[in-house]
């Protein structure tokens, strides 16, 4: 991507919250204050502890809640109540417990629930949830009832949902929360395609780790406040924001940080973000 | 003429027979899974797992409306039990569930039956009447005849008969299918909706109940009867509260893929078979037949 061109990106953020204020049952301030732009084909990871605001903050900028104060921008355009149902078909959520979210009785009637809201015609709508069934694999499943699903089963039918809403921005609330190794592996697999393909995405987690080595940028929440949005590598270098974020230093920062105050590595920015990384970094070494 | 419906009736349940052994050879374990659920989730799981499942879910449901119709319109013994052989042949051998689970299944209206029809059968009397009857420590007789046992039997026949064609329905199309004929069959949507929400629902509720039950009868919640009330009432009470608290997060995840009040989803086509017409005229027509046949001699 050549300058100009990035340039237009930065100008036209996808997503624009200004000045976002949220209170639950008029006591509990859950968003005190939000500022974000979030551009095209970015990898988010959002960390904080919780009831630090993040599930709020996403279902503001879904739609789903209505902020207090502040304003909405979609691709530059207010979001004002009768533009809700934009927001939310262009802003897709896959909840933390796939269970709350699938509502139908068999995996392709789940599926269509989103398509079918937008009105699509029903080839469209088949389309679609052939190609989300087949993204996630779970065509297999298609006639199965949820019930009859596994936990791995249910959040890849719980992403085909959101999928097959081709939204721009997908959100995840904490999708590895409950998975099995085998079945984050899949997960991690399955973001690492999204992101090949350039959608947008937030990620929300606590495996500092993970948000390492997946994310381009880094936004922190506490106390209904973003306190750090930046690179993975610098908010973690930043130990007042991880403190007060109570995050640890993902394992791979560490090791390459002792490894080059040892003086073992060059210094130098290097900073491996996962193990393929690290052992070209071992090879160069020896 | 009504020996030679006899033989026929028997002649067509030795054919299904030998079918369902064709069929079934190799595969002795079949629907073993459905013992897992309980008895009331095991209908669930046969209809998921039936064979028949292909099938178009209208066609099934006016089938056995027929059937059952012609069960209790006819008012014949005959047509009874080829309404009964029809309907365990399609859900045994063409559904595919398993004859020990299929007759399980049927152990449920049969005590209702039996104890309905004893009634009908046998009557009480202080004075000997009846062609046979039994006399009870000297105070009354039990008596019944060869017309009051005939009656019985009829009865038992016809409502066996149409029980069988409403479980060839359930046991073979899962509830949300039959929600989607009942959707086309212009029910309020109301109704509709209501019953596609529960039938979800049911088992998220059910699991949560089995998991606050289990962590209750890990903490000795139920180690005696007075234990047991009590914790039964904290678990039900619980169940309230979660069942509020988490309908505002279905609410959430509703919204947020557009629900605009309408509960939309796309339904699977499942096209009607000539061959499956034909075969439900047939064997309409042949239980025409059978009550004319048996009528008129």
């Amino acid at each position: 991507m050549d300058g100009s061109e990035k340039e237009i990106k930065e100008k036209q953020p996808i997503l624009e919250v200004r000045d976002l204020y949220f209170t639950y049952n008029d006591e509990k301030r859950a968003l005190n204050g939000v500022d974000l732009s979030i551009y095209e084909g970015e990898k988010i990871a959002v960390l904080g502890s919780n009831g630090a605001g993040k599930s709020t903050f996403f279902l503001n900028i879904n739609g789903v809640l209505k902020a207090d104060r502040g304003d909405i921008l979609y691709r530059g355009e207010k979001i004002t109540k009768k533009r809700l149902n934009h927001l939310r078909k262009n802003v897709g959520i896959v909840f933390q417990d796939a269970d709350n979210q699938i509502i139908a009785s068999t995996v392709m009637a789940e599926v269509s629930f989103g398509p079918m809201n937008l009105k699509l015609p029903e080839k469209e709508v088949l389309r679609r949830v052939d190609k989300a069934l087949d993204y996630m694999n779970i065509t297999a499943f298609r006639n199965r009832p949820p019930h009859y699903l596994s936990g791995g089963e249910k959040k890849r039918v719980s992403i085909a949902d959101i999928i097959a809403m081709e939204s721009e921005v997908i959100i995840f609330d904490e999708p590895t929360a409950a998975l099995d190794p085998l079945n984050a592996a899949i997960l991690e697999e399955v973001l690492g395609k999204m992101g090949r393909e350039g959608r947008t995405m937030l990620i929300s987690t606590h495996d500092v780790d993970f948000a390492y080595r997946w994310a381009e940028r880094v936004i922190v929440f506490c106390q209904g406040k973003i306190i750090a949005d930046d690179t993975p590598l610098k908010v973690f270098q930043q130990e007042d924001i991880l403190q007060r974020a109570n995050l640890k230093h993902p394992m791979m920062y560490d090791i390459y940080r002792i490894l080059k105050e040892k003086g073992i590595v060059p210094g130098g920015e290097l900073y491996p973000k996962n193990i393929a990384e690290f052992e070209k970094m071992v090879d160069m070494l020896s | 003429m009504n020996l030679f419906i006899i033989w026929f009736l028997t002649g067509m349940a030795i054919c299904m027979t030998v079918h369902g052994m064709w069929k079934g050879r190799g595969k002795s374990h079949h629907g073993k899974g459905g013992h897992k659920h309980g008895s009331f989730l095991s209908v669930d799981y046969f209809a998921y797992a039936s064979e028949m499942r292909k099938w178009n879910a209208s066609f099934k449901m006016i089938f056995a409306m027929v059937c059952l119709l012609l069960c209790i319109l006819l008012n014949n013994i005959y047509v009874s039990i080829a309404v009964i052989l029809m309907m365990g042949y399609l859900t045994v051998v063409i559904g595919g569930l398993s004859f020990s689970h299929y007759l399980s299944m049927l152990t449920v209206p049969v005590v209702f039956l039996i104890f309905g029809t004893v009634a009908i059968a046998l009557g009480f009397s202080l004075d000997p009447v009846g062609q046979y009857r039994l006399h009870v420590l000297n105070l009354f007789y039990i008596y019944c005849s060869d017309a009051s046992l005939l009656k019985a039997g009829q009865l038992v026949f016809k409502a066996f008969g149409a029980v069988s064609a409403l479980y060839m329905m359930t046991l073979t199309t899962p509830l949300s299918e039959l929600i989607v004929v009942l959707r086309k069959a212009h029910i309020p949507k109301v109704l509709i909706e209501l019953m596609n929400m529960i039938y979800r629902y049911l088992f998220i509720m059910m699991d949560t109940h089995s998991r606050m039950k289990h962590s209750a009868e890990a903490r000795l919640g139920y180690v005696d009867f007075k234990t047991s009330c009590y914790s039964f009432g904290q678990v039900a009470g619980n169940l309230l509260i979660v069942s509020l608290k988490r309908g505002t997060d279905y609410y959430n995840a509703l919204e947020a893929r557009c629900y605009d009040g309408d509960l939309r989803f796309l339904e699977e086509k499942k096209p009607l078979k000539r061959s499956q017409i034909v075969m439900a005229a047939v064997f309409v027509v042949l239980l025409l037949a059978i009550w004319k046949i048996t009528t008129t001699s």
